[in-house]
């Protein structure tokens, strides 16, 4: 083939049609420059406020963190003036960082002012009395989907179109029907009686500003006028992609690590305002065991320190001793999570290696079996929990009902799983290792991918049986999904509280603390007996566990890795 | 042969997989008197009825009563009255054996017996043609039992001695009932709410952040990158005092924005996203350079059209966390306020440890787990394969 | 339509401070179809992706037309690009493909339309416009890349090894298809390869480059018979230049080559080409013999001193040639990036040199015998072994 006709004319080239003329930036650049000469001096008004003490507002916030705040933003404020009307190179970024930031903190301020992010409430409220109209939406969406999708198969097709069109009248008829069942009046009342008070004119003044001043600064004509490279050019736009991630990984995610650090020095209250700083007084009091001697068995708190609780008595090189600790309920969860763990950990896991090894052998049907494993771990832990109760119940659960047909249970002298001090921790494992052994088996699957499949070939050749492939090549091939597997694994029983919640009878923790975990003592001091403070120096001692708990498990890997063997 | 043997054990499995499931459907159509059978079944029933009309005698029409069949007797028999007064005689040279007759239905002598230290009246029956003396030991309420083949023989038993007859009848009406009685309609357009809005806070953030992660270059960047991937390791109890502070200095206690707001923020979703952006080629983002495209547009244009199947395991993951997470909403939504109620609170709520109506909550629980295991089936692809290649959950 | 001008222009990447490109000045002439050539790693395509604006300059000043670039952003400097892959993008359709530029650039639709017809029937691309780019084959491919760079007219086509994904047979084809839209739309090309036939066949002018270092840059033809040094007389050429390092003897008007104990005499037009080798009586300089440059004895009239008996280790009988390889016993001449003639690339034997001469087919060449064969000295190539240069 040969290039055909002989058209070589293309027209204009389309950079020639479109380039912009450079616009004068102008009288524009001054008004930013004064901006941030208003900017200045209202930080500098922040600064005088704050040091008086303008805390009240925030009683959370400590003062110098306000102050901090303030003399940073008249830093950067001065410099911005500066550097704009110098036409210095630094004065874009700068100048946009200030106006940026600005904008985003004067948004998010104004919305709360307008009571725009309570009034998701409220949008709950339409959602519910329109749940119906909804619901026609979804089908409406789904239908012109699934109709673009044939579409765009058959470009050309008219039926297909036809389709397309009825499905968007059908989402757009029951989008109006939605809005009027929705009633959004009651949004929109919020927004109006908050729009005039002049706090929030004031904010939303500011955050218009602002993102004015950002816009421009932003344009290529400032890019230009300030004489910005490329590669700056390049970070500030990658700053500007990941700017609304990196808010919310600071306020959501290191603020409250640092917050939570802090609250765990201090004795610190959910409604008391006085807070008092103790140190490690948290940790002292969580962690604080003593052993004495006792002349007999069984003896009480008498031979302990004040303050202190019996956690168990023991006999030891012939001797009665007793152990207590102050905070026992704490103890008795950590004691929990660790039978707990080592009895759920492997339970979850092994089924994992095993059944992925027969999955992983491409015979027919293997799919759906993948399929169906993983289905507790999607369903959600509060139905499998409620579900689990109920087959667990002492008179008419069907474990005991199995348990009776194979004459190990009678109706009535039924055994109670939950209600037993002796098997209720026992009856949670059973929950979850049945809720995580599928995704396990899953993660397992991922592994035998990367297996080669010459070793298989090899080992057949040699004449291995299934049990000497397995033992051989399947699991020390799979050595690090393993780590992985169990590292997860452990990591959320650690943390185990939901099935705890429902499960546990006849409260949370029952039978007399049997299936405490930390978690749960947690959640009781931090939101039933509001010691918020104690609370969180349980949260960091739980971290350390479970990332020591890691660290064990890796340097287990590396030895085992390096010693060349695998138990 | 190793190959039946594989089959068997995965089956074995499956149906321990399955069962629960099989248990909660069963018992979520339950009638309110079959949920505390024992033996358990797994067949919802309903008590079996016939209509009065069928028998000839009663002419109390068109109500249906139910049938038993009554001990030691063949039969079935309809319950067609079940408050008769019911007085039980006791032969007075056969103490064991008991007489149940109507109370009327025995003739006083005007003798009296001594039994057990007690005096009682002397009463004539007659049992097939015998006369028996007897005496009344006591008056209790029974049942008018007639037979459905002999409208003729009518016996009047105690109810509780006989035996109802069942039949296959699941009670739908446990969805309706439960969804407007126990108030978890709310609990799910709140919880459809919360997990549209916090699935597509996820895609945008992590889209917009995962990009800027693969593909452009600003100092400190790989840094960053480390901070988010070391801040998976902290577990979110850590984190949930503080949170809890702001929420409840941002007045959202009890709303559905804290449940919404911080939850659209995903380091696993954006290193999702930035691993994949990674992996399509940079020379589509080199041409769309040259064609003149903006960072955006080729972000919007042509990475995410690209990215669709991340896009998908992503909506996937933050579905199926946004619909079954339950500690944070437990913690947020603490006031009772049924409002802002989310399903997997409302369930645990009506679930409680005494709860009576075990079919009603066991409907609720069908309701919560059905959505996320039919994403699940739906987007089984994208997940398995991520779930398997990144290990996130 | 315009000139590209580097001057002085450097890239160093600040991760391990390797120049990529050093100090390169480089004139592209408007309209010109310049080849940029070199071994991987030599800088060529990021030479090429400089012009793009997808590689910033570190240092000295890029110019296209009468704009300096350097601080330009791809989209703005009207250039258009061919990857080696092509990049298409794969969830649009041949006919977006085409026209995104437009698109982004906001032309009049009807504009656009007709453009990208334009450009589809010039290039037999029209049936195929609403098919997506995987149904297309790899030479289709490869047109709707070209398709999308002419659609824009732009002052520059910039193409990175656009032929190397095809096979052997279409790669010939679309060569020729190039150079057709070339000298159609008078557009300044630069074209990075690192296949010599490409570059050899297709430039107006070839630019060798060596480590970031600009060789040579010349018509191919000049390139060939007048290599700027060492590299270049070994970088092109194929089967390449024979490089022996030898002994010149002999009297400055008829100077001797001694080299694994032959002596071949030096023709004295040789000596107009290399007026320097005069000055290296009795040194050591290294003589270039193209395989051309031999015959059969008795093919070519020639002194007699202009004749060596070699020992013939392998012959290869290609029908219109037949290439002799012997070995000279003589430590080969090490060019860093240059193709080697070599039997067996991994065992060279350090010391000797496998030379190969290419002579008229007709001749029956036995394995290991005797060959007499004539040379045209007139033609050899002279380096200095220290600096490589010419003795020009």
């Amino acid at each position: 083939m040969t290039i055909v006709g002989d058209a070589v004319d293309f027209g204009e080239s389309i950079r020639a049609r479109t380039a912009e003329p450079d616009h004068d930036l102008g009288v524009s650049i001054r008004v930013l420059a004064v901006w941030h000469v208003v900017g200045a001096l209202a930080c500098a008004a922040g600064v005088m406020l704050a040091r008086r003490g303008g805390e009240a507002e925030l009683p959370w916030m400590p003062k110098y963190a306000l102050l901090g705040f303030f003399s940073a933003a008249l830093v950067a404020n001065v410099a911005s003036a500066y550097g704009v009307s110098a036409r210095t190179r630094w004065a874009r970024p700068t100048s946009l960082a200030v106006n940026y930031l600005v904008a985003v903190v004067g948004a998010t301020t104004t919305l709360h002012l307008f009571d725009a992010y309570r009034s998701i409430g409220s949008l709950g409220d339409g959602l519910y009395k329109a749940f119906l109209p909804f619901l026609v939406v979804c089908v409406g969406m789904i239908w012109v989907l699934v109709a673009g999708q044939l579409l765009a198969n058959r470009p050309t097709a008219s039926g297909p179109l036809l389709l397309r069109k009825a499905g968007w009248s059908l989402t757009a008829v029951a989008f109006v029907w939605f809005v009027v069942a929705a009633n959004p009046s009651g949004l929109i009342d919020t927004v109006g009686r908050s729009i005039t008070r002049p706090l929030t004119l004031g904010a939303l003044a500011l955050t218009v500003g602002a993102s004015l001043a950002t816009r421009l600064m932003w344009s290529r004509a400032a890019a230009r006028h300030f004489g910005t490279s490329r590669s700056t050019q390049e970070a500030l736009t990658g700053l500007a992609f990941l700017s609304p991630n990196l808010f919310g990984f600071l306020v959501f995610f290191a603020f409250p690590l640092l917050f939570s650090l802090v609250v765990s020095f201090f004795d610190w209250e959910t409604t008391n305002t006085s807070r008092e700083f103790i140190g490690f007084g948290n940790y002292v009091r969580a962690l604080s065991l003593d052993v004495s001697g006792a002349s007999r068995a069984n003896a009480g708190t008498e031979v302990l320190k004040p303050g202190y609780q019996v956690l168990m008595n023991l006999d030891w090189l012939g001797q009665h001793w007793v152990l207590g600790a102050r905070d026992v309920e704490f103890w008795l969860s950590m004691r929990n999570i660790m039978v707990f763990l080592v009895l759920a950990v492997p339970l979850a896991v092994l089924p994992g290696l095993v059944l992925s090894s027969v999955l992983a052998s491409k015979l027919p049907g293997m799919k759906v079996f993948r399929a169906i494993y993983f289905v507790p771990s999607v369903a959600g832990v509060i139905g499998v929990s409620i579900i689990w109760g109920q087959m667990f119940d002492a008179t008419i659960g069907w474990i005991n009902y199995l348990l009776d047909l194979v004459g190990l249970s009678s109706p009535g002298q039924g055994h109670g799983w939950l209600t037993q001090r002796s098997t209720a921790l026992v009856s949670m494992v059973v929950v979850f290792a049945w809720m995580n052994f599928g995704f396990n088996t899953i993660l397992y699957l991922a592994g035998h991918q990367a297996i080669p499949k010459e070793l298989y070939e090899a080992a057949e050749i040699d004449g291995a049986n299934v049990w000497q492939i397995f033992r051989r090549i399947t699991v020390p091939q799979l050595r690090n999904t393993t780590f992985y597997v169990l590292i997860t694994t452990s990591i959320m029983a650690l943390q185990l509280f939901d099935i705890v919640w429902i499960l546990s009878r006849p409260a949370p923790g029952g039978p007399n603390n049997a299936t405490l975990t930390p978690v749960l003592t947690l959640y009781q001091e931090a939101f039933a007996n509001n010691s918020q403070g104690y609370a969180s120096a349980l949260a960091w001692v739980l971290f350390i566990v479970i990332f020591g708990f890691t660290s064990v498990q890796f340097r287990q890997q590396r030895d085992q890795a390096t010693s060349g063997g695998l138990s | 042969m190793a190959r039946v043997g594989a089959y068997a054990g995965l089956v074995l499995v499956a149906v321990v997989v399955v069962f629960p499931f099989v248990v909660a459907l069963a018992t979520s159509t339950k009638n309110n008197d079959d949920i505390f059978r024992y033996p358990p079944t797994l067949v919802p029933s309903e008590p079996q009825t016939v209509e009065s009309d069928s028998l000839t005698n009663i002419d109390d029409a068109g109500n249906d009563v139910p049938v038993y069949r009554l001990t030691g007797i063949d039969g079935q028999y309809a319950l067609v009255d079940n408050d008769v007064s019911v007085a039980e005689f006791r032969p007075i040279d056969d103490l064991e054996r008991v007489i149940r007759r109507p109370l009327d239905d025995a003739a006083e002598t005007g003798d009296t017996v001594t039994i057990d230290g007690e005096e009682e009246d002397v009463y004539e029956v007659s049992v097939d043609d015998v006369t028996l003396v007897v005496y009344r030991s006591r008056v209790t309420s029974g049942g008018l039992f007639v037979n459905l083949d002999d409208p003729t023989d009518e016996r009047i038993e105690l109810i509780n001695l006989a035996e109802p007859l069942t039949r296959f009848g699941p009670r739908l009406e446990n969805f309706p009932e439960v969804i407007q009685d126990k108030q978890l309609g709310r609990a799910v357009s709140n919880t459809v709410l919360v997990t549209i809005a916090v699935v597509l806070g996820q895609i945008i953030t992590s889209v917009l952040g995962g990009y800027a992660f693969a593909r452009i270059e600003f100092k400190g960047r790989s840094g960053l990158f480390l901070l988010y991937l070391g801040s998976v390791m902290v577990p979110f109890v850590v984190l949930i005092i503080p949170l809890f502070q702001l929420m409840l200095q941002a007045g959202w206690l009890d709303n559905l924005a804290a449940l919404i707001i911080p939850w659209v923020f995903t380091a696993y979703g954006t290193f999702l996203m930035r691993q994949f952006f990674i992996g399509i080629p940079k020379e589509l983002e080199e041409a769309a350079l040259i064609d003149g495209a903006s960072r955006s547009r080729i972000l919007w244009k042509v990475m995410v059209p690209l990215a669709r199947p991340a896009i998908a395991t992503l909506a996937t993951f933050g579905f199926l966390y946004a619909w079954n997470s339950f500690f944070w909403p437990l913690v947020i939504i603490n006031s009772g306020n049924p409002d802002g109620r989310v399903l997997s609170l409302a369930l645990a709520t009506l679930g409680g440890r005494s709860s009576t109506d075990v079919n009603l909550v066991f409907a609720g629980a069908i309701i919560a787990m059905t959505p996320p295991i039919l994403v699940f089936l739906f987007a089984q692809r994208y997940f398995v394969e991520n779930s398997a290649s990144s290990g996130l959950k | 339509m315009a000139a590209v001008s580097f001057s002085n222009v450097t890239k160093e990447y600040t991760s391990d401070g390797i120049r990529a490109v050093d100090e390169l000045n480089l004139e592209i002439d408007d309209g010109e179809f310049l080849v940029l050539v070199g071994p991987s790693g030599c800088g060529k395509s990021t030479a090429l992706r400089m012009i793009a604006g997808l590689e910033e300059v570190t240092d000295g000043e890029l110019a296209i037309g009468d704009r300096i670039v350097n601080e330009v952003p791809p989209g703005d400097r009207d250039i258009a690009m061919v990857f080696q892959n092509y990049a298409l993008y794969p969830h649009m359709t041949v006919r977006d493909n085409i026209a995104f530029a437009l698109q982004v650039a906001k032309l009049p639709k009807p504009e656009i339309r007709e453009r990208t017809q334009k450009a589809a029937a010039m290039l037999g691309l029209t049936e195929y416009l609403d098919r997506l780019p995987k149904a297309l084959s790899g030479g289709q491919r490869q047109r709707v890349a070209m398709g999308r760079a002419i659609v824009r007219s732009p002052q520059v086509f910039l193409m990175d090894e656009p032929l190397s994904n095809l096979d052997a047979k279409l790669r010939v084809q679309m060569r020729s298809e190039i150079i057709q839209i070339q000298k159609r739309l008078g557009t300044t090309m630069v074209y990075v390869t690192h296949d010599q036939i490409e570059a050899m066949t297709m430039g107006h002018r070839v630019a060798v480059m060596r480590k970031g270092i600009l060789q040579q840059v010349a018509p191919p033809q000049r390139l060939y018979h007048e290599p700027a040094n060492l590299f270049v007389a070994a970088f092109i050429g194929s089967p390449s230049m024979n490089l022996l390092t030898c002994f010149v003897g002999g009297t400055a008007s008829h100077p001797v080559v001694e080299v694994a104990g032959h002596r071949i005499g030096i023709d004295a037009r040789a000596l107009d080409r290399y007026p320097r080798l005069a000055d290296s009586m009795g040194e050591q300089v290294i003589v270039g013999i193209r395989p051309e440059h031999f015959a059969m004895a008795g093919d070519i009239d020639v002194p007699e001193d202009q004749h060596i008996t070699v020992h013939v280790e392998l012959a290869e009988a290609m029908g219109s040639e037949v290439h002799i390889h012997t070995p000279f016993a003589v430590p080969p001449v090490s060019v860093e990036g240059a193709p080697v003639n070599a039997e067996d690339e991994d065992q060279i034997d350090t010391s000797v040199t496998h030379v190969i001469a290419r002579v008229e087919g007709v001749h029956v060449v036995e394995n290991d015998s005797d060959a007499r064969l004539a040379v045209k000295s007139h033609l050899f190539h002279f380096f200095d072994p220290a600096s490589g240069q010419p003795l020009r």
